[in-house]
């Protein structure tokens, strides 16, 4: 009978689950953002340790970067048009101090853009592309993101805790390998972030656009002492 | 209600145009109006730069008080610029006080910029901004000291917000935004999932230190030879100064640093500043109390 037919899913269900996959080859196992500093300095050592940083690296720096600039290039793309994006590309370019940081941005966006044109091929995306090509922007992951979940009717704030929660992922999965920690161990982290996610979410629909780039110091001294640090597993 | 900071009138304003006369930088123009001033011009060696020194004759910054600088440094001239005293952010119980500084930069010309620490006092909020367009031959320097402010019973961040944001355009285009947000988390605070707020002198944020130290170089001569040899000297300085230094996306480094006094991120910041200035400009390092 109709009647016992389940709801259907919404239509961005699925495209969302396949951006946000962690297995999607953008490079991010390639990147640790700062953590493997906080392993060698064996401030980051168990699961209670790594569940804090990720805390904090969620609450302090995805907020104010990725998160305020995918929130930004929606709204951009909404309102003023993509002028707009252009000059975030470049603005979440600025803010990313530390080199390696902003090398993964950038590494991470072109790859991000390539997989869009794929598979969610929109002019947008083409243009962001000249853009790049012409050396008007550099590229970033969390700009091609947003430009190719736009159309895919998604709202933002699922878009975000989407991206937050494939983050949070692939960090932890490096964890369990760099620390390491047990698979389970993992699952118990990912687990205590949805409330962090949540509210990470919350507060990025909150922020200014002269906020974009506010990062804690302890992470980004971390983010740049990587660069020089001897062992090293990622790239960041 | 907050008063829209966009239609505040000035506590104070200053405005310095610097150039060059006989081989000495000095103003060309100036103008101040409200508690914003500066004294008199100093040369502190025979190098031709000029320093000068801005005075807040009110002594602190209180709520809803706006404070703005104008700075252009022509065509090869050079200024060092500083204040008189730390800057003071008293209780701003309705709105935050703000600073916001305008630098232009013309070719081969430099700017050394060494305000006095950062004070805020318990309750305080405050903003400052620096917007500074150089010309892709000029010199900056830029180094600040954030201290965790003042309270009565002599807690430490106990002050509402502190925010401090540099941007940097070079040469025509956006190459830096250095973006500092301090938020101590307030008494029995939580966020929205009801976590308790993250401990400012904790993991992440102040990594068990107490002041912030920051320092901006953007000049044509910065590469990653001379990133990496700074790198090295900042070693000199652990573990009591925690530092982080990385180039820029151009010819610029900045160094963030995290340490127990303002005197040991001024040792720190002096360090690396005396070896560009005896590279750069064959000048001694930068003694400001002797004057």
């Amino acid at each position: 009978m109709d009647a016992q037919q389940p709801p259907p899913s919404p239509s961005y269900l699925l495209p969302l689950q396949q951006l946000c996959d962690s297995a999607l080859p953008t490079g991010a196992f390639s990147h640790s953002f700062g953590l493997e500093t906080y392993l060698a300095r064996g401030i980051v050592h168990d699961e209670n340790s790594f569940a804090a940083w990720l805390r904090h690296f969620i609450d302090q720096q995805l907020v104010y970067s990725d998160g305020l600039a995918i929130r930004l290039t929606t709204e951009a793309l909404e309102g003023a048009g993509l002028a707009d994006v252009w000059e975030l590309d470049r603005r979440v370019t600025a803010q990313a101090l530390p080199l390696q940081l902003r090398g993964a941005g950038i590494k991470m966006g072109l790859r991000m853009l390539e997989i869009g044109e794929g598979i969610f091929p929109a002019p947008a995306l083409d243009e962001y592309r000249t853009q790049i090509k012409a050396g008007r922007c550099a590229g970033h992951t969390a700009v091609a993101f947003a430009l190719t979940a736009h159309g895919l009717g998604i709202p933002l704030a699922q878009l975000m805790s989407a991206y937050f929660f494939s983050t949070a992922t692939t960090l932890t999965q490096n964890a369990v390998r760099a620390i390491p920690l047990g698979q389970n161990a993992g699952q118990r982290v990912l687990r205590l972030m949805h409330g962090v996610v949540t509210s990470a979410v919350a507060t990025a629909m909150t922020l200014e656009a002269e906020d974009l780039g506010a990062v804690a110091p302890g992470l980004e001294i971390a983010q740049m002492r990587h660069e020089y640090q001897h062992a090293r597993m990622f790239m960041s | 209600m907050r008063a829209d900071p966009a239609v505040k009138t000035p506590m104070g304003e200053l405005r310095l145009d610097i150039g060059v006369r006989n081989g000495r930088s000095l103003a060309t123009g100036q103008y101040h109006r409200g508690a914003l001033r500066v004294l008199r011009p100093h040369y502190l060696d025979e190098s031709g730069q000029v320093c000068y020194m801005v005075v807040n004759p009110g002594g602190a910054f209180l709520g809803g008080d706006l404070y703005t600088l104008d700075i252009t440094v022509a065509e090869d001239a050079r200024l060092l610029l500083t204040t008189q005293s730390a800057t003071k952010v008293y209780k701003t119980p309705a709105t935050f006080a703000e600073q916001r500084m305008t630098v232009r930069l013309g070719a081969h010309s430099c700017l050394e910029y060494v305000p006095g620490q950062l004070i805020a006092y318990r309750g305080a909020a405050y903003r400052q901004s620096a917007l500074i367009e150089m010309d892709a031959s000029a010199s900056l320097i830029m180094a600040e000291v954030v201290t965790p402010g003042w309270s009565p019973d002599g807690r430490p961040f106990r002050y509402e917000q502190l925010r401090l944001r540099n941007e940097v355009r070079y040469g025509g285009r956006l190459l830096a935004i250095d973006n500092v947000l301090l938020t101590p988390p307030s008494d029995g605070t939580s966020d929205v999932a009801a976590l308790p707020v993250a401990d400012i002198s904790g993991l992440a944020l102040m990594e068990g230190f107490s002041h912030l130290g920051s320092l901006l170089v953007v000049d044509p001569r910065v590469d990653a030879v001379l990133v990496a040899e700074l790198q090295k000297l900042l070693l000199e300085h652990e573990p009591d100064t925690l530092t982080g230094i990385s180039q820029l996306n151009g010819p610029g480094f900045v160094v963030r640093a995290l340490s127990g006094s303002t005197s040991r991120l001024t040792s720190m910041m002096n360090a690396v500043t005396a070896l560009l200035r005896e590279r750069w400009f064959n000048q001694a390092p930068l003694n400001l109390r002797k004057y």
